[in-house]
C-alpha cells in the first residue's frame, strides 16, 4: 500500500495536465464557493458536463479538487457582512463578524481561510489512516448486504433533511430509486416504463437528472428572489495583508485546538446524515467548553472561527469515505459527487480497495494539494474575491441556463433529454417551493441500480434467508432504528424550531 | 396554507407512485419485483406524510428569521458549555440582504411563471433553432429585460459568454450541439434548392 501511496502522489504531482485541471478546479471552487446562489451541490453538477469524456483519474481529481475548496472561500460573505452563505458558514459569522465589525477582518480571514485548509488536510489524512482498519469491513460485506447498505443510505441521507422532514426525505429517495428502475431491465429484458421511446430504454440520464433536480429549481428560485447583499459598503471589505497574516498565524498559535476540531470534524463526516453544519456547531461548542475564557466568545473570539472552519473543511475527507467504500455518501454535496463518479465509470464500492486504490490515494492526495494550493491563491485574492459578494443573483440565471441546457445535450447527445430536464426540473421545483429535500433523489438514483443488481445477486445464492444473515441481520435493525427515529421526530410535538440555522 | 395546498407535493408523488406501480404490475415476475420494492413501501409512507401534513397545521414554532436562528444556536450554545454564552450577532442588526426581502404570494407567482416561460421559452427555442442561435438571443434579451442590465452591458455579456461557449465547444471539445428542427429543415431546402438548381 505504501507503493501506491507515494506512487499515486509522484504521478499526480508530475502530470502537467491534472495539476493544470487542480488549478483551474481550485480557483473555480474559490470564485463559485463566494458567488452567492450557487452552492457546492449545484457546482458539481454544472462541471459534469465538463469532465464528461475525461479519464477517471483526471475527472474525479477535478471534480474533488473544485468541491474541497467550495467551503474556503464561502465564509468571506460571513464575516464581512454577517451574512453567512450557507449552513456550515452560520457558525463562522458568530465571531467572525463580531472581528470585522472591530476592524480584524483580515485577521479574521486569514484565521478562517488557513483553518479551513488545514481542516481540509487533516480530513484527508484521517480518511487515509481508517484505510487498513476499514479494508477487512468492507471487504466482507456480500449483495446481501450491499442491497440493505442502499436502503441504509437513503433512510440516512433524508436525515439531512432536517427534523420532521425525515419522511419526506426517505419518499424522495424511493422516488430517485423507482427511476433508476426507467430503462431495460437486467433481468428479463423488459422496457420498463419507456414505452416507445428509445432513448430511455438505456435508463435516465443521470446528468439530466442532476441538473433537473437541483440546477433548474435552484436557478428559477434565484430569479424570483433576486437581489443581491445590500446596506453594506465595500469598505468592510478593506483590510490590510499585515492584518491577514496575524491571522494566519493564528491557526498555529491554536493547533491543538485546530487539530482537535478537525479530528471531530473528519468523524463526524463519516457519518452519513449528519452533515456540515453539525459538525461546524459541534466544533463551536467544543471551542466554547475547552476555553479558559468562554465569555470572549461572541464578541470576536479567534477560537470561534477556526474550530468551525476546520470541522466543516474536515468532514469532507471524512464523507469520502462511506462514499467511496460504501457507495453511501456522506453529505448531498457528496452524492451528486457520487453521481458524478458513476459517470465516470468509477463504481464506488469495496472493489475501490482491491482494484481502484491508486485512484483512493490520488484522491487523497487532491484534497491535500487541492486545500494548500486553496490557502496560497486565496490569501492573496481575496479582496477581489469578495467583490463577488455583491452579483446581483438575476444576472447568474441565464448563463447557468445555458450551462444547464449544454450539459444536458452534451452528456449523452440527445435532445430528448431537454424535454426530461423540463418534466424533471418542474418536479425539482416543486420539492424545493414545497420544502422538501433533493439530495435524497440523488442517492436512490444512484443506489437503485446497485441496489437492483444486488437484490438479484443475494436471492440467487440465499434467496429470502439473505435477511437472516448476521450482518443483514444488523442493517435491518440499523434501518429500523432509523425509521422509528424519523417516527419519533414527526410524532413529537415540535419544541424547536425545524429550520436549522443557515438551511436552505 | 391550507391542506390541499401544505399536502400539495406530497399527492403529486403518490400520484406518481400510484402509476408506476400500476405500470409494473403489467411486467413479468422478475421486472415488476424491484419496483414493486420500492413502488408499496413508497406509497405506504407518502399515505403516512399526507396524515403528517394535516398535523403539521398544530404545529407551532413556524420559521425564525437570520437573527432568531442565532438566539437558538445562543441557547443550544450556552447549553453545550454549561455557562450563559452571548453572541452579538443574535442582537445586534444585521445587514440587510434583498434576496430575503419577502414577496407577496401575487408577486412571488408572477416572478415564478415569469421564469418558467424563459426557461421554457429558451428550451423550446433549442430545439427549434439549435444551441448557437438561441443561445446569444436568450443571455442578450434575458439580461436586458429581466435582469434589467443596459444595452451595453448585456450585449457585451451575452455575446461574449457565447463567443466563449462556442469556442470551448466547438474547437477545443469538437462536440457537435443540436442544430434546431426548424434550422435543419431550412438548411435542408436550401441545400435542395442548390442541387436541384446544379
Amino acid at each position: 500500500m505504501i507503493d501506491i501511496m507515494f506512487s499515486s502522489l509522484v504521478a499526480m504531482l508530475t502530470s502537467p495536465h491534472i495539476m493544470g485541471l487542480m488549478l483551474v478546479a481550485v480557483l473555480i471552487g474559490l470564485v463559485v464557493g463566494a458567488t452567492p446562489g450557487i452552492g457546492g451541490r449545484l457546482s458539481i453538477a454544472l462541471a459534469i458536463p465538463f469532465v464528461f469524456g475525461m479519464d477517471m483519474i483526471p475527472g474525479a481529481v477535478f471534480l474533488l479538487t473544485m468541491h474541497a475548496v467550495n467551503g474556503t472561500s464561502g465564509q468571506i460573505s460571513s464575516i464581512m457582512f454577517g451574512v453567512p452563505g450557507d449552513g456550515d458558514d452560520a457558525a463562522t459569522t458568530i465571531d467572525g463578524y463580531p472581528m470585522a465589525k472591530k476592524g480584524e477582518a483580515g485577521r479574521a480571514l486569514g484565521a478562517s481561510i488557513t483553518a479551513s485548509g488545514f481542516g481540509g488536510i487533516v480530513g484527508a489524512i484521517v480518511f487515509a489512516l481508517m484505510i487498513p482498519v476499514l479494508e477487512p469491513i468492507v471487504l466482507s460485506f456480500s449483495p446481501a448486504e450491499f442491497f440493505l447498505l442502499a436502503v441504509l443510505g437513503i433512510t440516512l441521507i433524508a436525515f439531512l433533511a432536517g427534523r420532521g422532514n425525515i419522511f419526506k426525505g426517505i419518499i424522495v429517495g424511493l422516488y430517485g430509486m423507482m427511476l433508476a428502475t426507467v430503462g431495460m431491465d437486467p433481468q428479463t429484458g423488459t422496457a420498463r416504463f419507456s414505452g416507445d421511446y428509445l432513448f430511455l430504454w438505456d435508463g435516465l440520464s443521470l446528468v439530466t437528472a442532476v441538473l433537473a433536480l437541483f440546477a433548474v429549481p435552484e436557478m428559477i428560485a434565484l430569479g424570483v428572489r433576486g437581489g443581491s447583499i445590500s446596506a453594506v459598503s465595500m469598505e468592510a471589505a478593506r483590510f490590510s495583508y499585515r492584518q491577514l497574516f496575524e491571522g494566519v498565524l493564528e491557526v498555529p498559535r491554536h493547533w491543538w485546538l485546530a487539530l482537535r476540531t478537525s479530528i471531530i470534524g473528519a468523524i463526524i463526516g463519516m457519518i452519513p446524515g449528519l452533515g456540515g453544519s453539525a459538525a461546524a456547531w459541534m466544533c463551536y461548542g467544543h471551542a466554547v467548553q475547552s476555553s479558559k475564557h468562554p465569555e470572549r466568545f461572541g464578541h470576536g473570539a479567534v477560537e470561534g472561527v477556526i474550530a468551525p472552519e476546520t470541522a466543516s473543511n474536515a468532514k469532507e475527507g471524512g464523507s469520502l469515505l462511506p462514499t467511496l467504500f460504501f457507495g453511501i455518501p456522506g453529505s448531498s454535496g457528496m452524492a451528486v459527487m457520487m453521481g458524478a463518479f458513476l459517470i465516470l465509470g468509477i463504481q464506488p464500492g469495496p472493489a475501490m480497495l482491491t482494484t481502484h486504490l491508486d485512484l483512493v490515494w490520488t484522491l487523497i492526495w487532491a484534497l491535500v494539494v487541492g486545500n494548500i494550493m486553496a490557502i496560497s491563491i486565496l490569501l492573496f485574492i481575496t479582496r477581489w474575491v469578495a467583490v463577488l459578494t455583491f452579483i446581483n443573483g438575476a444576472m447568474l440565471v441565464p448563463f447557468i441556463l445555458v450551462l444547464v441546457a449544454l450539459g444536458t445535450f452534451v452528456s449523452e447527445g440527445r435532445w430528448e433529454n431537454l424535454v426530461i430536464l423540463v418534466v424533471l426540473g418542474a418536479i425539482g421545483y416543486g420539492l424545493l417551493r414545497a420544502d422538501w429535500p433533493r439530495a435524497p433523489f440523488v442517492i436512490g438514483l444512484v443506489l437503485g441500480k446497485v441496489a437492483e443488481e444486488s437484490l438479484h445477486k443475494a436471492l440467487q445464492l440465499w434467496g429470502m434467508e439473505f435477511f437472516l444473515r448476521p450482518l443483514s441481520l444488523v442493517l435491518i435493525g440499523l434501518i429500523s432504528l432509523t425509521i422509528v427515529y424519523a417516527i419519533y421526530q414527526n410524532v413529537r410535538p415540535a419544541r424547536t424550531p425545524r429550520q436549522p440555522i443557515g438551511a436552505s | 396554507m391550507s391542506y390541499v395546498g401544505r399536502a400539495s407535493m406530497t399527492f403529486v408523488m403518490l400520484a406518481i407512485f400510484v402509476v408506476m406501480v400500476t405500470i409494473a404490475a403489467g411486467y413479468p415476475a422478475d421486472a415488476r419485483f424491484m419496483p414493486f420494492v420500492v413502488g408499496i413501501p413508497a406509497i405506504g409512507l407518502c399515505l403516512l406524510q399526507l396524515v403528517l401534513d394535516a398535523r403539521e397545521r398544530r404545529r407551532t414554532g413556524e420559521r425564525l428569521d437570520a437573527q432568531g436562528r442565532f438566539g437558538m444556536a445562543e441557547a443550544s450554545i450556552s447549553r453545550m458549555a454549561g455557562r450563559k454564552v452571548e453572541f452579538e450577532v443574535a442582537h445586534a442588526p444585521l445587514p440587510v440582504v434583498e434576496t430575503e426581502t419577502p414577496l407577496s404570494p401575487r408577486e412571488q407567482v408572477g416572478r415564478e411563471l415569469a421564469l418558467w416561460g424563459w426557461f421554457l421559452g429558451f428550451i423550446g427555442a433549442i430545439l427549434l433553432f439549435g444551441f448557437w442561435l438561441t443561445i446569444p438571443v436568450f443571455l442578450v434579451a434575458f439580461l436586458r429585460f429581466q435582469a434589467r442590465a443596459g444595452w451595453a452591458r448585456a450585449l457585451l455579456l451575452g455575446l461574449g459568454a457565447t463567443a466563449v461557449l462556442l469556442a470551448t465547444f466547438e474547437l477545443v471539445f469538437r462536440l457537435d450541439v443540436h442544430a434546431g428542427f426548424v434550422t435543419e429543415y431550412l438548411r435542408d431546402q436550401i441545400l435542395g434548392w442548390g442541387n436541384a438548381s446544379q
